[in-house]
């Protein structure tokens, strides 16, 4: 019977295309702006690596004096505490990293410097997050020890500063030394940069090159971004500051991927707290916080409330283009009445007329939604580029998959508020009544 | 095939109850042609609605093919009304977005007959009221006569055992009357029970039997023509 009704309703709505048309628009509209809200939305709270989000944990502990007024536990690690757990095996993956601005010279006395963003990590990081590569790859463990000058480069310097060729074993120029280029990562452009939500704006791109933490040191690299301390430095210079002093300036990350892993971690980092305690160390009492990624992700809120709002009144907005709708659905079907009248005398069920009335709602309701998909996919790009200059990229917000969903499901929604009554109500009356209207 | 006994329809408001049928009593059997006279307001569309479940009615008792359907699902009722009655309306009640072919099939797909069933249903009634070559025109591209012989092959498509005809050539001309009429009579040679409501003295001339009706009651039945049609007839006539 799905044929027959998708016949009828095919005839139906050819009959009367203005009146189909303005309940498609209506549908259209909602479902862009609520799935366009959406959208935004989901750009933030979205898993940003699903694949293996719940094997990526965030390492604090609580460095604060007994002294210092914070009540929580600080956010990044001090130098100490980020090299004590880089000499841990039990992580299966590690890096300590920062963010810093860098003086990147393409060629030496013919080109001026310019200013990139940097990540200094280990070279556990590409893998440990999946960084996608174009050319290359990441450098390995040996290459941190020795202290290789090796960088990776964003696909964005890449084209900037070497054309979009592939540039690896070419030497680039920072600061005060030439590294060899050994990676250039592919398009990688994740909505929040999630592996950092400590530093300025987490919606901002990835860094454009990626230099080994291991050069913090010889080139007295500072951090953009947060850093605290509750201790002056024992001395002058960047060493007393930064490495032995309580600065807290790291982000630390681990990658457990089994409980057994995580408890024996937990453990590490409890026996660490005590043996640093007995050095006269971490005086607060114990407070280690092992955190997987989306935990992480939640507790930086790192899903703006307005978002939320936005989306909440974005909902409201469809469900009254609905209830609107289901007065002209209303008018529409009982124009037709006489028709079903027909249907009914010659053995149509109330069942039947309901369902094909609601079938009608849901093919319109999908309709409306697939021009309110494309509505709000234009909303974004418009969106995007009016926030780029904020964020230094045009693809903050972007359509996936499961906003794709998100579309149906809301144009289906739609579709049923506007439609259950009227098609109820249709297929509750009588035939003789509809009979009579002939 | 068709048994009423002190059936009532009471319109029901605040202020006041209208009796559309008043202990209407009759019995028609198998096989009968039977016009259903009356003036206008007299309770004979509601008969025939009632006689049709296309209305339920408030007292009484209603055999049909000697089911007992006063107290039926509309789900029983409607399978009833696919299989068992087939319907001519004066106003022919076609489908106009479907071909001649689709109105004819409306029916059988409720049914839910396999594809090539329904294909030769369809093709043997309207070759049977004359309209194979026009199956794939649409209602409005008929005259009046063609389209509601259109409606009759959707009846005889179906194979009912009652066929109600409310008006059936309350608008046609007197020529296409007539073929309107052979085609019941044909249908009713066949087997089928006929009901057909009238205001055509000419029209009712054709069936077996007269029944008049007024204010919701039958007040009279009276046989036509050939004594084998005239059967024993029970009525109450509300003449007092």
């Amino acid at each position: 019977m799905l044929g027959y009704h998708l016949k009828l309703i095919g005839r139906s709505l050819r009959q009367r295309p203005t009146h189909a048309m303005l309940i498609v628009l209506g549908i259209a509209l909602g479902v862009a702006v609520a799935t366009a809200f959406s959208a935004i939305r989901h750009s933030f709270a979205k898993d940003p690596i699903p694949e293996k989000s719940s094997t990526l944990h965030y390492v604090r502990i609580d460095s604060w004096d007994l002294s210092s007024y914070w009540e929580t536990v600080p956010s990044q690690l001090t130098y100490i505490d980020a090299m004590a757990i880089m000499r841990s095996d039990i992580p299966v993956r590690k890096s300590a990293m920062f963010r810093a601005e860098l003086n990147v010279v393409p060629e030496p006395g013919k080109t001026t410097a310019s200013r990139e963003a940097a990540r200094l990590c280990f070279g556990d990081f590409f893998t440990m997050f999946n960084v996608p590569f174009e050319y290359g790859k990441g450098w390995d463990r040996s290459a941190d020890e020795a202290r290789d000058p090796v960088v990776v480069l964003s696909k964005e310097l890449n084209d900037r500063i070497f054309g979009g060729s592939n540039s690896v074993g070419k030497l680039l120029h920072i600061e005060d030394r030439d590294f060899r280029v050994v990676g250039v990562l592919a398009r990688w452009s994740p909505s929040i940069r999630y592996y950092d939500l400590v530093s300025g704006r987490s919606q901002s791109p990835p860094e454009s090159m990626f230099v080994p933490f291991n050069f913090a040191g010889p080139m007295q690299i500072r951090p953009v971004g947060s850093q605290s301390s509750w201790k002056p430095p024992s001395g002058p210079g960047y060493e007393p500051e930064m490495f032995t002093g309580e600065k807290i300036w790291l982000q630390m990350w681990v990658e457990l991927p089994t409980a057994d892993k995580v408890v024996a971690f937990r453990s590490f980092l409890d026996a660490y707290v005590i043996d640093q305690k007995k050095v006269g160390r971490l005086r607060r009492p114990a407070n280690n916080q092992v955190t997987p990624l989306l935990d992480w992700m939640a507790e930086r809120h790192s899903v703006p409330p307005e978002t939320t709002v936005m989306m909440i009144v974005a909902l409201l907005f469809l469900s009254v283009c609905a209830m609107n709708l289901m007065g002209l659905l209303m008018a529409k079907f009982l124009a037709r009445a006489p028709r079903i009248g027909v249907l009914r005398a010659l053995g149509a069920q109330r069942w039947d007329i309901f369902v094909l009335h609601l079938l009608e709602c849901e093919i319109v309701a999908l309709t409306g939604g697939a021009i309110g998909f494309v509505l709000a996919w234009g909303a974004l790009f418009g969106v995007n580029n009016y926030v780029k200059s904020m964020f230094r990229r045009a693809d903050l917000f972007q359509m996936d998959w499961t906003m794709v969903l998100f579309a149906v499901v809301a144009s289906l929604v739609a579709g049923l508020m506007a439609g259950l009554y009227p098609a109820y109500r249709v297929c509750r009356v009588s035939p003789s009544v509809y009979l009579k209207l002939q | 095939m068709l048994k009423m006994s002190r059936v009532k329809k009471i319109y029901r408001t605040s202020l006041v109850e209208t009796h559309a049928i008043s202990d209407l009593t009759l019995h028609i059997e198998a096989g009968e042609f039977v016009a259903v006279m009356g003036p206008s307001g007299s309770g004979k569309t509601s008969f025939l609605n009632i006689a049709g479940l296309l209305d339920t009615f408030s007292e009484g008792q209603y055999l049909l093919d000697g089911r007992d359907v006063s107290h039926l699902s509309d789900a029983e009722m409607s399978r009833i009304r696919n299989e068992k009655i087939g319907f001519v309306f004066q106003s022919f009640n076609l489908i106009p977005d479907l071909d001649v072919f689709d109105n004819v099939d409306v029916p059988l797909r409720y049914r839910r007959l396999p594809r090539a069933e329904r294909k030769d249903r369809i093709e043997r009634s309207l070759e049977e009221v004359g309209l194979q070559s026009r199956m794939h025109h649409l209602p409005s591209q008929l005259s009046g006569g063609q389209q509601q012989r259109v409606a009759i092959a959707r009846v005889l498509a179906g194979d009912p055992k009652l066929i109600l005809a409310d008006e059936p050539t309350g608008n046609l001309d007197s020529l296409m009357t007539g073929e309107i009429l052979d085609l019941l009579e044909r249908a009713n040679e066949q087997g089928a029970t006929i009901v057909m409501v009238t205001h055509g003295v000419e029209c009712a001339a054709r069936a077996h039997r007269r029944i008049h009706i007024l204010d919701g009651r039958v007040v009279a039945a009276e046989p036509i023509s050939s004594p084998t049609a005239v059967h024993d007839i029970s009525f109450e006539a509300a003449t007092a």
